[in-house]
């Protein structure tokens, strides 16, 4: 059961933002974006908007009470843009009309003079101008740059990933009240309330606890709305403080794709050499991280792209530096994987290149060099309970990785214009927020006195299941059915200071603070029921409702004992606060132990391309992977489904344009494709790996949010190993996505002008559709 | 809430849009609606019936959300107006099964999970039913062309093809008078393959011809 109460979503019931029953007096609003990149806002004309039928109010910059910064790492970044334009999306104004479609309508009426500066797009171009977010960072183990000269080989190359729009399909939005303390409520669709809820007063200059912030579900987040989310909420609220109305903002889809980041596309340069035997000796890249026009959180992505520049391969000798580049685009941000798969993506192309150069498959390097039992990450953290050769070859035996090469290869002598392509993608995620203090959660459980129970958290329900698996911890700790647990709404005002739901870490945070809660009660419970019913406390526990006595059904059961608590006057409700345990990590050293436990895996994919058209079809994709103990497996397989489908889209489908001028090209459904149930691989395999879980991992099953996200990387290589079965000598550029234009362009190199956009390097610009 | 430290607004400027009275039949039932012509049927349900089970997700007909039945057929609303649809049998996700009886599909979607977030899910069942409707799809492949439609980003898919296999198959049993199979037994039958995630080497349900 991946839900509560299924009926509800299936009979179209279940509440999302938009669907909130409108207050009587409710204004719409409206975002008047900047037309351009960069540039000086010289005049902001808005009397024709002010005079157009229902707009009530206009809001800009000088508008705002308090501090006019939504920076979360870096306070770099504008609610409302003042004095200058750094992106072409970026909110200027805030139209309050009486109807939405008013408030859209003057939009148009708005006039705005800017006078334009130079735009930067390219990540690069950034970086040579010291145009950086942070300064950058190396990661470093062993000594890469003494290590070349005894390398048996050593390979060099450049290696490109795109972005990737969120699409959720809920867009972004807030509905904020003015509440009669003079503060706002608002409800938003954000993953991070307590951000929203920092931010808003931060921009309105109210303390905190003027600021309520409430969440029932996301349709979708991704970590499109870990960060993204607070602009729309602050925005309305901003709207609602200064009009005393309800505010209600709700984004239209290209308003969406206009004017939120994405994942962040990199550029980045690999050397790697290997020694006789195929081991990894030394590893050195150098990460361009497109970060767009402001901070958001590319500083955190960065340094996990450094976490997870190695996979799950152990190299003695990694030099792994990262730069922070501030581009004119829309600040990129949170999208599942948080960099990670951007950094993995980079040392499997370093793989694919030895592998081709030496003419071998690159499984045989990848195995080789796969982790083992207390190998170092270039960070110092151990790999403990490592599971990396287990995944891989399970996942070989399983799935008979050497009988479907055989397949492929036989398929491929026998057909000349389809070809099929194989490739194994292992996956190492570490599991924790990289910023130590994020890792705390904090949860409130009420028992009632009917015996039913209330629970509030910090996680926020997004599709993941987080709110089935704490109604599943809370039942199991106090013994009684799932059907008594309610899993409240995310609201600050009984949950405070949570961290976002990120980081795959949200049931095991939250989680194992309605454990702790849970099983305080079921303490407190007990001795209640030793006194009452004189029983010895020892073998005394609660199981299926019913209350036992080492093992024999005593005279009550969980309501009997529930309303003899109340009656007594023992406290029902518990509040229990849980931090992971043995963090750490120096940020000047880097070094440290970051990560609470790392999650293995291993996928198989093989495509089919058709030589004449580029396209292609994922024929299947099986994967082995580590749930740990999963105590859903209905959700964890699903989790496992869909980042790896989305994975795929990333890695096939999904490219994202924009012109030199900052425009975004990809800017609807129209332009920019997400895997649709065509798309979706033919056979999707999982298999659920049989380890011991980690006592870190909530109930012992571990995180599953992300990390199936980078099987889908598999699809990239598999491709690739299709094209070179029909055209062996041709030099691939290792630049993702790679679209079905961009494999026809690589099946036939002789017809593609060198010029073309997909070979050359600047990300995100091809020049075949720029305007 | 503070309704008090609200100031009222000036009064609303004279009737900006023409309206007009336009007639609709929506889950069986009769309603009157006084909307500017302009008004597409995705918004005259979800902001003048407080429909609000069908969602928005692009607007522009690309995501699918939006889907609803018109006279058996599965059209997105975001791309019809109100007004085109006078005279015709409209049935959103409202308006399939019951509370205490849902529709084989909704069931369907429950029992193999075809859902995460739950955005997308009433505009994939009211296409599922409109595919059932057609009753061109009966192979797994046509299944997955013609629900192509219909975005999940969560990636759902296959379980929501499977969802819609089960259906189809026990629809195709019915069809053919089939009274051999209980329910109970193609279920599990469906089950079986749904576990093998939509491996083709297991074929689905065959509805009978």
């Amino acid at each position: 059961m991946n839900h509560l109460d299924p009926q509800r979503h299936v009979r179209g019931e279940s509440q999302y933002l938009d669907d909130v029953p409108t207050q009587q007096g409710t204004l719409f609003a409206a975002v008047f974006e900047s037309p351009l990149a960069h540039g000086v806002l010289v005049n902001l004309d808005l009397s024709a908007a002010l005079a157009a039928p229902g707009v009530v109010r206009i809001l800009t910059a000088d508008d705002i009470p308090g501090d006019n910064q939504i920076g979360g790492i870096v306070p770099d970044e504008p609610l409302l843009a003042h004095g200058h334009v750094h992106f072409r999306g970026q909110p200027v104004a805030l139209v309050l009309a009486r109807h939405e479609h008013q408030a859209h309508a003057a939009l148009k009426l708005i006039k705005v003079d800017i006078e334009p500066l130079p735009i930067i797009t390219d990540p690069r171009v950034a970086a040579a101008q010291g145009e950086l977010i942070v300064p950058p960072r190396t990661f470093k183990i062993g000594d890469s740059a003494a290590t070349w000269a005894s390398c048996a080989h050593v390979f060099e190359g450049v290696a490109e990933s795109g972005g990737q729009e969120h699409l959720y399909i809920e867009t972004q939005g807030a509905y904020a009240f003015p509440t009669e303390m003079g503060g706002v409520r608002i409800i938003s669709s954000t993953q991070g309330p307590t951000a929203v809820q920092r931010h808003t007063a931060h921009v309105l200059g109210l303390g905190m606890h003027q600021v309520e912030v409430d969440v029932t579900r996301l349709g979708g987040g991704f970590g499109g709305k870990e960060d993204q989310a607070t602009p729309w909420g602050a925005l309305a609220a901003l709207g609602a403080y200064c009009t005393k109305k309800p505010v209600k903002l709700v984004l239209d889809r290209m308003a969406d794709m206009r004017m939120t980041g994405k994942r962040h596309p990199y550029s980045s340069d690999f050397k790697i050499g290997l020694d006789k035997d195929l081991r990894i000796v030394a590893y050195e890249v150098t990460f361009f991280q497109n970060a767009g026009a402001a901070a958001d959180l590319s500083p955190a992505v960065m340094e996990r792209t450094l976490f997870h520049a190695t996979n799950s391969y152990f190299v003695p000798n990694v030099t792994a530096t990262a730069f922070s580049c501030r581009t004119n685009l829309p600040p990129n941000t949170a999208f599942r994987g948080f960099g990670g798969p951007q950094g993995m993506f980079v040392i499997e192309s370093a793989i694919a290149k030895a592998a081709e150069e030496l003419g071998i498959p690159a499984c045989e390097i990848q195995r080789k060099n796969l982790l083992r039992e207390n190998d170092l990450f270039s960070y110092r953290q151990p790999a403990e309970m490592c599971h990396a050769e287990q995944a891989w070859d399970t996942a070989a035996k399983e799935f008979d990785l050497a009988g479907t090469r055989a397949e492929v290869e036989q398929f491929n002598q026998q057909n000349k214009l389809q070809k099929k392509g194989l490739a194994v993608m292992p996956i190492c995620f570490g599991i924790s927020f990289t910023k130590t203090p994020m890792n705390q959660a904090r949860a409130l459980v009420h028992i009632y006195s009917d015996g039913s129970v209330g629970v509030s958290t910090g996680a926020v329900e997004m599709g993941q299941g987080v709110n089935t698996k704490i109604a599943h911890v809370a039942a199991r700790t106090l013994g009684i059915s799932v059907n008594r647990v309610k899993v409240e709404s995310t609201n600050t005002t009984r949950v405070a200071n949570t961290s976002p739901s990120a980081a795959s870490a949200t049931a095991d945070l939250n989680g194992k603070a309605t454990e702790m809660a849970c099983a305080a009660l079921r303490e407190r419970l007990l001795r209640h029921a030793c006194t009452e019913y004189t029983l010895n406390y020892e073998g005394l526990e609660i199981r299926d409702e019913q209350v036992l006595a080492a093992g024999v059904p005593a005279e009550t059961d969980w309501e009997k004992l529930v309303s003899s608590a109340f009656w007594k006057r023992v406290a029902l409700t518990e509040n229990a606060h849980y931090a992971t345990p043995d963090l750490h990590f120096d940020a000047a050293t880097n070094q440290g132990h970051p990560f609470a436990y790392h999650v293995y895996g291993t996928a198989i994919t093989t495509v089919t391309v058709d030589c004449l058209r580029g396209t292609y079809t994922v024929d299947a994709l099986r994967i082995a992977h580590d749930f740990g103990q999963s105590f859903n497996e209905v959700i964890d397989r699903g989790q496992i489904e869909g980042g790896a489908v989305q994975g795929i889209g990333w890695m096939t489908m999904e490219e994202i344009a924009y012109n030199a001028e900052g425009r975004l090209l990809s800017n609807s459904l129209n332009s920019y494709k997400i895997p649709d149930i065509y798309a979706a691989p033919k056979v999707l395999d999982v298999h659920f790996l049989d380890t011991p879980g980690h006592p870190k991992a909530i109930l012992r099953s571990k995180a599953v949010g992300e990390p199936p996200l980078m099987y889908g990387i598999g699809t990239y290589f598999a491709l690739r190993d299709a094209v070179r079965a029909f055209q062996p000598r041709t030099a691939l550029p290792f630049s993702a996505p790679m679209t079905p234009e961009k494999v026809l362009v690589s099946l036939y190199p002789e017809f593609s002008a060198a010029e073309t956009g997909w070979n050359a390097t600047a990300v995100g610009t091809p020049a075949s559709i720029a305007s | 809430m503070s309704q008090f430290t609200q100031p009222t607004l000036e009064r609303p400027p004279m009737a900006l849009a023409p309206t007009q009275a336009v007639s609709l039949n929506i889950n069986g039932k009769a309603h009157t609606l006084q909307i500017a012509p302009w008004t597409t049927l995705l918004d005259a349900l979800r902001e003048y019936l407080d429909l609000t089970g069908t969602k928005k997700g692009c607007d522009h007909g690309q995501c699918g959300a939006c889907t609803v039945l018109v006279d058996g057929k599965r059209i997105n609303s975001c791309l019809s107006l109100a007004v085109m649809q006078e005279g015709s049998e409209i049935q959103t996700i409202e308006g399939l099964g019951s509370e205490d009886n849902l529709s084989p599909l909704q069931q369907a979607f429950i029992d193999h999970d075809a859902f995460q977030c739950g955005y997308c899910t009433p505009g994939q069942i009211c296409s599922a039913q409109g595919l059932l409707n057609e009753g061109r799809a009966t192979t797994e492949a046509e299944v997955r062309e013609l629900m192509s439609g219909n975005l999940c980003r969560c990636g759902a898919y296959s379980n929501i093809l499977s969802a819609v296999m089960e259906v189809l198959g026990n629809k195709g049993a019915e069809a053919a008078g089939s009274q051999a199979t209980p329910k109970k037994e193609s279920k599990e039958g469906a089950r079986q393959w749904a576990a093998g995630a939509a491996s083709q080497s297991v074929p689905p349900v065959e509805p009978a011809k």
